[in-house]
């Protein structure tokens, strides 16, 4: 016979169980994939980019690839100083990625982040093309 | 009418049951949907859904208590759709979360009003725990 105090043991760990397999994924890791020609690349894993600052060309569209390597879901939004969104990228979950069309920047700093976890968050600087060569994308 | 037995008390009738199975439901799921997510603060939000989701389950001392679980996860899951409109990302996990958690919040009002006598009856039963709350502190010793 069970006792009845113990007979909501097994819910509550059905519980426990459902929701922590729920947990986001990370995918396989690895190097980050090399930026599209005259683009950038950011890549997003452990609830983080790898990378705080990211130099673009400014006054010029660009693509900006990004890589969600978990299954929690992400995106890049690209803010001005008031916080007004110069572009905002579609949000999804990984691992998988998307190539973002920028358009273009006024030369200046920004802020970039992930809607879905403002924690992530960064600096975009956009740059005026060098006469002797191409802007520097990192 | 019918009842549920449980073994530990004969009184739950069916539709407190299939009201109870929702709500537990209904938390697991947005709980669920809440972890998938990751970071500190869906985390959070998810861990507490789950102690709701438990805390509706469990038997005992709780039971009596259950009204107030049920108001605090109506608060908890309103308090987290006002803090989705204001900050929060729209996709369609959100959009599905936000879907769970009104289902949440009407099944939850149902069974305050059948179970719990409605807002009424939760109110007195506020008041009378805050007095048996606050009565150690206002009783003064005779002088």
């Amino acid at each position: 016979m069970t006792r009845p105090g113990r007979r909501p043991a097994l819910p509550v760990i059905a519980i426990l169980l459902v929701v922590g397999a729920c947990g986001p994924t990370a995918g396989a890791g690895g190097p980050p994939p090399s930026a599209p020609p005259g683009g950038a690349v950011i890549t997003a894993e452990a609830i983080a980019f790898d990378r705080i600052e990211l130099v673009a060309p400014a006054e010029a569209a660009f693509p900006l690839l990004f890589e969600n390597r978990e299954s929690a879901p992400h995106n890049v939004t690209i803010v001005d100083d008031a916080d007004r969104s110069l572009f905002v990228g579609e949000i999804f979950g990984g691992p998988a990625s998307r190539t973002y069309d920028v358009g273009p920047l006024p030369p200046g700093t920004y802020r970039f982040r992930c809607d879905v976890h403002p924690e992530m968050s960064g600096t975009i600087i956009a740059r005026k093309a060098s006469p002797y060569g191409s802007a520097a994308l990192h | 009418m019918a009842t549920i037995t449980t073994g530990a008390r004969a009184d739950v009738q069916p539709t407190t049951a299939l009201l109870r199975a929702s709500v537990v439901l209904l938390t697991i799921g947005t709980a669920a949907i809440h972890a998938s997510l990751g970071g500190v603060l869906f985390l959070a939000n998810a861990a507490g859904y789950v102690a709701f989701a438990v805390a509706m389950l469990l038997p005992g001392r709780i039971g009596p208590l259950r009204w107030l679980v049920r108001l605090a996860l109506l608060g908890f899951t309103a308090t987290t759709i006002g803090a989705w409109f204001l900050f929060g990302a729209r996709f369609p996990l959100a959009y599905l979360d936000k879907g769970l958690e009104i289902a949440l919040i009407v099944v939850l009002a149902i069974e305050l009003w059948q179970v719990d006598g409605g807002p009424a009856s939760v109110a007195g039963r506020a008041r009378q725990l805050l007095k048996r709350i606050s009565a150690p502190f206002l009783a003064r010793p005779a002088q």
